[in-house]
């Protein structure tokens, strides 16, 4: 009776504190919305009236930030790239799920190893190699979304790959054997029976990608100066030009977590799934 | 693929070798050869600024990967435990508690940058007027506090990830592990001494491989809260590195001292490999 008695006050306990650490840590998110519907005089002066909200600092970020041209950046790149990485992923993806061919594990283990190259070691030579492309070639790279979205596919692709091969690795082979046995190619097999199959892992690597794309800033700031600029250099300007219009900042930050917010949401089951299965089994 | 990143890499080696600046920048990978002059004054030129920056953002670093991820595991640990049982909206709960990892670094940094305000931020608000806490409001973005105006909003960030992973792991140990042990009277701390931690053993030891690699690698979170000199007490190598070669045109140094963070990475997965090789010998 009695330990039935205390087990239900720590339960209860337990709980109190589950929600109060919720609570905690939604508190910030709660804060950058509710300071993005108020004025920037409230915010300074601490008079803020949460029941009157006002999308006053939305319009003016909207034209000082000039975010427009950034968010459109920032789709085109991440798009592109997020595209890209995912059609090359879900080739090397399913390879190294299915075959083993002499040095399918080595290549696994480069896949990591891509991890640990800091990103400047990587950027600098891009960096001169694209300079080095503008004056003697005419192809332009520097400043321009083909550039970064080439940079992007190749820095986001290895992590995709180990994500869709989790993926891969969860459809039956029966399924590819017996469309082979029905006169399918193996490529045939692969478009036909397997892809399909993988619609909920392409776009989760897909998303995957393109949550990291959009928030990539240390290849943004050195490869783009005017035309190719995204939100994040954008952010960071206008915190350069307008230090203490909290307001309109806030803003601009709510409206550049909506989109991978609801993109993370939408494709949250298979996400989740991809992100779990790949390390629970090491 | 491989390819992809290997020839960047390599070129990348290559210029640290080269005296590449404002001067010699025409001349991109034909600039003049030092050897290994580069490496020399970053480690051992005691009268050079740069050996000094370096030395200092090393430290900085160090401490912001160690703190990050000692703070990121024991919390997201944490969290996964209390989410790991039944209460009302636990659905509900354990998806809300991802939000923070969604949120992009970017806007993490602005928003806890206006959170850390002396005057205007939350923060000090609440520690100071609300409630009382402290008595003097402490300034978070200029010295000795910048750096825990980085760390604890990484933190913040990480803690949902590593939530994320725990949770799946918990919930693949066996129930009946865990009663038998109930029954043997085990109470519930030795429970998860010898049963819960044990068992998610290899997730810490992945968390901890990659936890380490992506805190020392850390650039947006420092650079946009507090520009591209977060001053000395914030200056991570990444900061360094980013501002000696973009703004002050140092590429052959920047290439130098991002050679030999690569070098440090290595020696931390050799480490990280010798004390849980035993973990993955099955997987593996």
């Amino acid at each position: 009776m009695i330990a039935t008695e205390r087990r239900r006050w720590v339960d209860w306990g337990l709980n109190a504190l589950t929600y109060a650490v919720l609570a905690v840590m939604m508190a910030p998110v709660f804060w950058l919305v509710a300071s993005s519907l108020q004025t920037n005089g409230q915010l300074v002066s601490g008079d803020l009236d949460l029941l009157e909200p006002t999308l006053q600092a939305f319009s003016e970020m909207w034209r000082n930030i000039d975010f427009e041209r950034y968010l459109v950046n920032s789709l085109v790149i991440c798009t592109g790239a997020a595209l890209a990485a995912t059609a090359f992923a879900s080739t090397a993806g399913y390879a190294l799920a299915r075959f083993r061919f002499r040095g399918s594990r080595t290549y696994g283990l480069t896949v990591i190893g891509t991890q640990l190259i800091p990103g400047p070691l990587f950027l600098l030579p891009v960096f001169l190699g694209f300079v080095w492309l503008g004056q003697n070639t005419p192809v332009e790279l520097l400043d321009t979304h083909l550039g970064m979205i080439l940079v992007y596919t190749a820095f986001f692709t290895p992590l995709s790959i180990y994500f869709m091969r989790a993926f891969f690795q969860a459809i039956p082979r029966e399924l590819e054997e017996a469309a082979m046995v029905d006169g399918c190619t193996r490529f045939g097999a692969f478009l036909r029976v397997v892809i399909p199959n993988a619609v909920p892992g392409l776009l989760a690597t897909f998303v995957y990608a393109f949550l990291f794309a959009w928030d990539e800033l240390l290849f943004a700031t050195a490869l783009t100066e005017q035309t190719a600029e995204t939100i994040p250099i954008g952010i960071r300007n206008f915190i350069g030009n307008y230090n203490e219009e909290y307001d309109q900042l806030m803003a601009a930050g709510v409206v550049s977590t909506v989109p991978v917010l609801i993109a993370f949401f939408a494709t949250q089951r298979w996400l989740v799934k991809g992100l779990t299965a790949g390390a629970v089994k090491g | 693929m491989v390819l992809v990143h290997l020839l960047p890499t390599a070129a990348g080696v290559f210029l640290s070798f080269l005296d590449l600046n404002t001067f010699t920048f025409q001349q991109l990978f034909g600039a003049p050869w030092v050897g290994l002059g580069n490496y020399d004054s970053i480690l051992f030129d005691s009268a050079n600024p740069l050996h000094s920056g370096f030395t200092n953002a090393v430290g900085n670093t160090a401490f912001y990967t160690a703190v990050v991820v000692a703070g990121t595991l024991a919390g997201g640990l944490g969290i996964a435990l209390l989410l790991n049982r039944r209460f009302p909206g636990v659905r509900l709960a354990r998806t809300l508690m991802l939000t923070p990892w969604v949120v992009p670094s970017f806007v993490v940094a602005v928003l806890w940058e206006f959170m850390w305000q002396r005057d205007a931020g939350i923060v000090n608000k609440v520690l100071v007027d609300y409630t009382g806490v402290v008595s003097e409001r402490p300034t978070w973005l200029l010295g000795e506090n910048t750096m825990w105006a980085i760390v604890i909003p990484s933190i913040w960030r990480g803690i949902p990830f590593a939530m994320l992973i725990f949770l799946a792991g918990l919930q693949a140990i066996p129930r009946e592990l865990h009663e038998a042990a109930a029954l043997d009277g085990a109470g519930a701390w030795r429970r998860f001494r010898h049963i819960t931690l044990p068992l998610l053993r290899p997730l810490i030891a992945i968390q901890l491989l990659f936890g380490v690699i992506y805190s020392a690698y850390q650039f947006t979170i420092p650079y946009i809260m507090l520009g591209s000199n977060p001053g000395p007490y914030a200056d991570l190598v990444m900061t360094l590195v980013m501002r000696q070669s973009f703004s002050n045109n140092l590429f052959g140094y920047g290439a130098a001292v991002s050679t030999l963070l690569m070098l440090a990475m290595f020696v931390w997965v050799a480490i990280w490999y010798r004390a849980f090789r035993r973990d993955f010998a099955e997987a593996a």
